[in-house]
C-alpha cells in the first residue's frame, strides 16, 4: 500500500471522529490527536517525533502529515 | 468581599501589573478592571439571572465573567464545542431556575447517575476555594500561572480564584495541542511560575517533550494535578525531571470544592495519596468507606434539583462516590470510586449517556459503553455494538453521528461489533461481566 494510504488507515482507526481529507487538519485536532499521531507514527516508522515536530505547518493536511514522515525517514 | 471586589482592590494597588495575558493580548489590572465595568454596561443582564457562556480561552471570556458577576448574574460556563441543540436546551431551562443569593457560577458536571448537573457555587465558596490553594500550595503575588485547560470546568477556572484574588498573573493558552505555544508562555519574563495539568497531559509532555520541560526546572515553582488518577510512573518520571518543584496531587470536583493537595515530590511518591485537608475544608470516611467532606468549599446544591441535592448534601456535608481512607498522619488516599462513571483524562462519561445516544443511530440493535486501557489518557471509551440483521456498522458515521449528539471526549475511540450484551435479570446492562470478563478495566 502506498505511505500515504497506509497512514491514513493508521490515523483513521485511532481517531474516528478526525477527517483526514480536511486541508485545515490542525484545527480539527486536540491535543490528544496531535499526541496520538506522533506517538503512532514515531513506532511505525521507527522515527524520533517531538513536541517541536507537532506545529500547525506539520499538521495541515495529511500530505503534510506524510511529507514530515518522509522527511525524518531521511534524516534517520 | 467578592473576587470582583478583589479585582477592583488590585487594580487601584496594582494598576500596571498583568493581570492576564492570551497569545499577543495583554491586560492590566486597571485595564482589567476598567474593561469589566465597561462590559456590565452593555450585558443587561439582571441580579440573579443564569447567563451561559461558551468558555472560550480569551481575555474577553474573563471580562464577560466578571462582568456578569458584577451585575449580579450568575454565570453557567459552558463546554466550547457544546452542540449548539445542547447549549440552547441548557440555556432554556436555566431560564425557569431560581438560584439562591450569593451564587456566582452554575458549573455542569456529571455524577454518577450520567445525567449532566449544574453545580450551584457561592461566591464566598470560590472566596474560600482562592484561600485554600494559596495556603496550601503557596499561590503569591509574584506568581504567573499558566492555565491550559477549558474554563467550564473547576480544575481550570479555580486557578483564576487564588491569581486573581492576589494580584498575579494569568497565561492563558488554548490547550495543549501545540506544544510550542504550551512552552512559549514560560519564556514570560518571571522567575516563579506554575501551571495545572490534568494526568493526561502530564502523560503527553512525558512522551513528546520531558527534556523541554526539565530545561524549565528552575522556573516552574510547582505544577498541580488532579482531575484523575495519575499513575505512580509518571509521578516519578515527573519528580525526577523537575527536582525541585512542588508537585500536587489535590482532591477536588465540582461539588466539594478543593479540598486537599499532596506535594508527591517529598522522596516518597505515594499514588493515590491527596494528602492533609486545606484551611477551609475537613475530610471524614463515612462507615461505607466514602470519602465525605465539610467547610466552606462546598457547592450550595444542584439548580433546580432538590431531591439530588438532599442525595449528596445534608446538614453541611458532601457525601461522595469516591472510596478512601485517612492514614495515621492524617492525608487522605483515594482507593477507588462507586458508581458506573468512566474517567477518561479528567472528564467524567456515564456510559448511559453514551449508549443512550447511540441506540438512536440507524441499524444498533444493542450496545455497551465500556472503559478500556489509553497509553495516553490512562482510560478510553470502547463501545460495543450489537447490529440489526447482521447489518454491516460505519464507524466513522457513528463516530460523528455520536459527536453531534454529545460532547467530543464522550464519542468512543474504538468500536467493536458483538452478537449480544450481557444483560441482568432485570434487563439492565450488567457492566460487572464488562469489567469483570476483561472486556473492561474500569475499576
Amino acid at each position: 500500500m502506498e505511505k500515504k494510504e497506509c497512514i491514513r488507515q493508521l490515523l483513521e482507526e485511532a481517531l474516528p471522529l478526525v477527517d483526514f481529507d480536511s486541508d485545515f487538519l490542525f484545527s480539527e485536532l486536540d491535543s490528544l490527536g496531535v499526541t496520538t499521531i506522533l506517538m503512532l507514527l514515531s513506532e511505525k516508522y521507527n522515527i524520533k517525533l517531538e513536541s517541536t515536530d507537532a506545529t500547525p505547518k506539520n499538521f495541515k493536511t495529511l500530505d503534510s502529515i506524510v511529507n514530515m514522515v518522509e522527511r525524518k525517514l531521511v534524516e534517520g | 468581599m467578592t473576587l470582583e471586589d478583589y479585582l477592583r482592590q488590585n487594580a487601584k494597588q496594582w494598576p500596571d501589573k498583568a493581570a492576564v495575558i492570551c497569545g499577543d493580548q495583554q491586560c492590566t489590572y486597571a485595564e482589567l478592571d476598567q474593561r469589566v465595568d465597561e462590559r456590565a454596561k452593555t450585558l443587561h443582564a439582571e441580579c440573579g439571572q443564569i447567563v451561559c457562556l461558551r468558555a472560550i480561552c480569551s481575555i474577553d471570556f474573563l471580562i464577560t465573567y466578571f462582568a456578569l458577576h458584577r451585575l449580579g448574574a450568575i454565570v453557567a460556563p459552558l463546554e466550547r464545542d457544546m452542540p449548539e441543540e445542547t447549549f440552547n436546551q441548557i440555556s432554556a431551562e436555566l431560564k425557569k431556575q431560581n438560584c439562591p443569593d450569593d451564587i456566582a457560577d452554575v458549573l455542569y458536571t456529571t455524577g454518577t447517575t450520567g445525567q449532566s448537573k449544574g453545580v450551584m457555587i457561592s461566591h464566598s465558596t470560590i472566596v474560600a476555594d482562592a484561600e485554600n490553594l494559596i495556603d496550601g500550595q503557596g499561590f503569591s503575588h509574584e506568581l504567573v500561572f499558566v492555565i491550559n485547560g477549558p474554563l467550564n470546568h473547576i480544575g481550570s477556572l479555580s486557578k483564576v480564584y487564588p491569581v486573581i484574588l492576589l494580584g498575579g498573573t494569568i497565561i492563558m493558552v488554548d490547550g495543549l495541542k501545540d506544544l510550542n505555544n504550551f512552552f512559549k508562555a514560560f519564556d514570560y519574563p518571571a522567575s516563579r511560575m506554575a501551571t495545572f495539568l490534568v494526568p493526561a497531559s502530564i502523560r503527553i509532555i512525558i512522551q513528546l517533550a520531558a527534556e523541554r520541560l526539565s530545561s524549565l526546572s528552575d522556573k516552574i515553582e510547582f505544577i498541580e494535578t488532579g482531575a484523575a488518577a495519575i499513575s505512580q510512573a509518571d509521578m516519578k518520571s515527573l519528580c525526577q525531571l523537575l527536582p525541585n518543584t512542588r508537585l500536587y496531587n489535590t482532591y477536588a470536583s465540582t461539588e466539594t470544592g478543593i479540598i486537599s493537595t499532596y506535594n508527591y515530590n517529598d522522596g516518597k511518591c505515594v499514588a493515590g495519596c491527596l494528602g492533609k485537608p486545606m484551611k477551609n475544608s475537613q475530610i471524614v470516611i463515612t462507615e461505607e468507606g466514602l470519602i465525605a467532606c465539610k467547610g466552606k468549599t462546598l457547592m450550595s446544591g444542584y439548580v433546580g434539583d432538590s431531591k439530588k441535592t438532599a442525595a449528596i448534601l445534608s446538614d453541611g456535608v458532601v457525601y461522595t462516590s469516591d472510596l478512601g481512607m485517612i492514614d495515621e498522619c492524617g492525608m487522605l488516599h483515594l482507593t477507588g470510586r462507586k458508581g458506573d462513571v468512566i474517567n477518561v483524562g479528567g472528564f467524567k462519561v456515564a456510559p448511559t449517556e453514551v449508549e443512550d445516544a447511540a441506540l438512536s443511530f440507524p441499524d444498533i440493535q444493542d450496545c455497551v459503553c465500556i472503559s478500556v486501557d489509553h497509553v495516553i489518557t490512562g482510560k478510553a471509551l470502547k463501545l460495543m455494538v450489537v447490529m440489526k440483521d447482521s447489518k454491516e456498522l460505519n464507524r466513522k458515521a457513528l463516530a460523528l453521528y455520536l459527536k453531534s449528539k454529545l460532547e467530543a471526549y464522550k464519542v468512543p475511540l474504538i468500536y467493536e461489533i458483538t452478537d449480544k450484551i450481557e444483560r441482568t435479570f432485570n434487563g439492565k446492562i450488567n457492566r460487572k461481566y464488562y469489567i469483570n470478563s476483561g472486556h473492561s478495566d474500569c475499576s
